[in-house]
């Protein structure tokens, strides 16, 4: 009985262990658009971590740019409605009905600030933007410097 | 005549007081040097009964040992188990800790080439002007023009 105690503690301990490994955005929808689409064609998908992008530090900066695939824009739309429960969405601009912007800040963990920001736009042709940010750098500074990206 | 360590009183004298203790005509008196004398450590084997009855008898206590076999498994795997989930976390932060890119089904490993795409993503984002469209379509010259032209409109 001891035995079988002490390696069921071990046990949970291991099982703990393995979970840390596992980053903050497995818990997100989102993360199976990056799955699903990252290396197709007319894809460009990004990863950096622990990189500085202008003058901010990233923790992880994923990026999605899909062309000419407005399916992957409503799989991305479905995944953001179950992202957004518990976040607050910090713009959202709807376009004939169909959010075409969105921008989400995620609960944070730990001590990083979480963002997803989202974009369809289809002027010279189609084209969806999805990005996923960790920072311990405060989400509002990292929107500033979003928005100045223009 | 023996006399013990202490000298509170002879062999011969506590043999007397113990036949007296005995037989319960003893006083208090007698009774208490009687359990001084039986407290001392080292008193021949014939007093050891009296010693018990007293609760002087002289138990060797267990000596307290403290041994850390016991707990050297259990320390054993706990130190395993640490150094497999320090490991797991190395690897797993070595895996992550790649920075990479994917465009058009094609890996990047260029820093530089994967900084530039994703400043890229960014201008994407952030491209949307919708708030200045708003603002452009509800500007104040363009109501009052088109205001006027339904009065314009009337007067024909």
């Amino acid at each position: 009985m001891k035995s079988i105690k002490t390696n069921l503690i071990l046990l949970l301990i291991a099982v703990w262990g393995l979970s840390s490994t596992v980053n903050a955005q497995s818990d997100l929808q989102i993360s199976k658009a990056f799955e699903q689409y990252g290396q197709r064609n007319g894809v460009v998908m990004v990863e950096l971590t622990d990189e500085a992008l202008g003058d901010y530090d990233f923790a992880l900066f994923r990026s999605l740019t899909i062309t000419n695939n407005p399916t992957a824009a409503d799989f991305i739309r479905k995944c953001l409605t179950r992202d957004e429960v518990g976040a607050r969405k910090v713009k959202q601009v709807v376009t004939n009905g169909v959010p075409t912007t969105v921008y989400l800040q995620l609960p944070r963990k730990g001590k990083l600030y979480r963002l997803i920001l989202f974009n369809e736009t289809n002027k010279q042709e189609h084209k969806v933007t999805l990005i996923y940010i960790e920072s311990e750098t405060d989400s509002e500074d990292i929107l500033k410097f979003i928005l100045k990206k223009k | 005549m023996k006399w013990n360590n202490i000298q509170t009183m002879s062999y011969d004298e506590a043999d007397a007081l113990l036949e007296r203790y005995y037989d319960g005509l003893t006083t208090g008196e007698e009774e208490k040097r009687l359990r001084l004398f039986l407290s001392q450590p080292v008193l021949p084997a014939r007093f050891e009964p009296e010693q018990a009855i007293f609760g002087y008898f002289h138990t060797s206590k267990a000596k307290l040992v403290f041994s850390i076999r016991p707990y050297m498994r259990w320390a054993g795997g706990v130190a395993a188990l640490l150094l497999l989930t320090v490991g797991l976390q190395w690897f797993a932060h070595s895996v992550r800790a790649t920075n990479y890119a994917w465009v058009n089904g094609n890996r990047i490993t260029n820093t530089a080439d994967i900084k530039r795409e994703a400043l890229a993503s960014i201008g994407d984002v952030s491209a949307g002007n919708e708030i200045q469209q708003s603002l452009d379509n509800v500007s104040g010259h363009e109501i009052m023009e088109q205001q006027l032209e339904v009065f314009s409109e009337l007067e024909k």
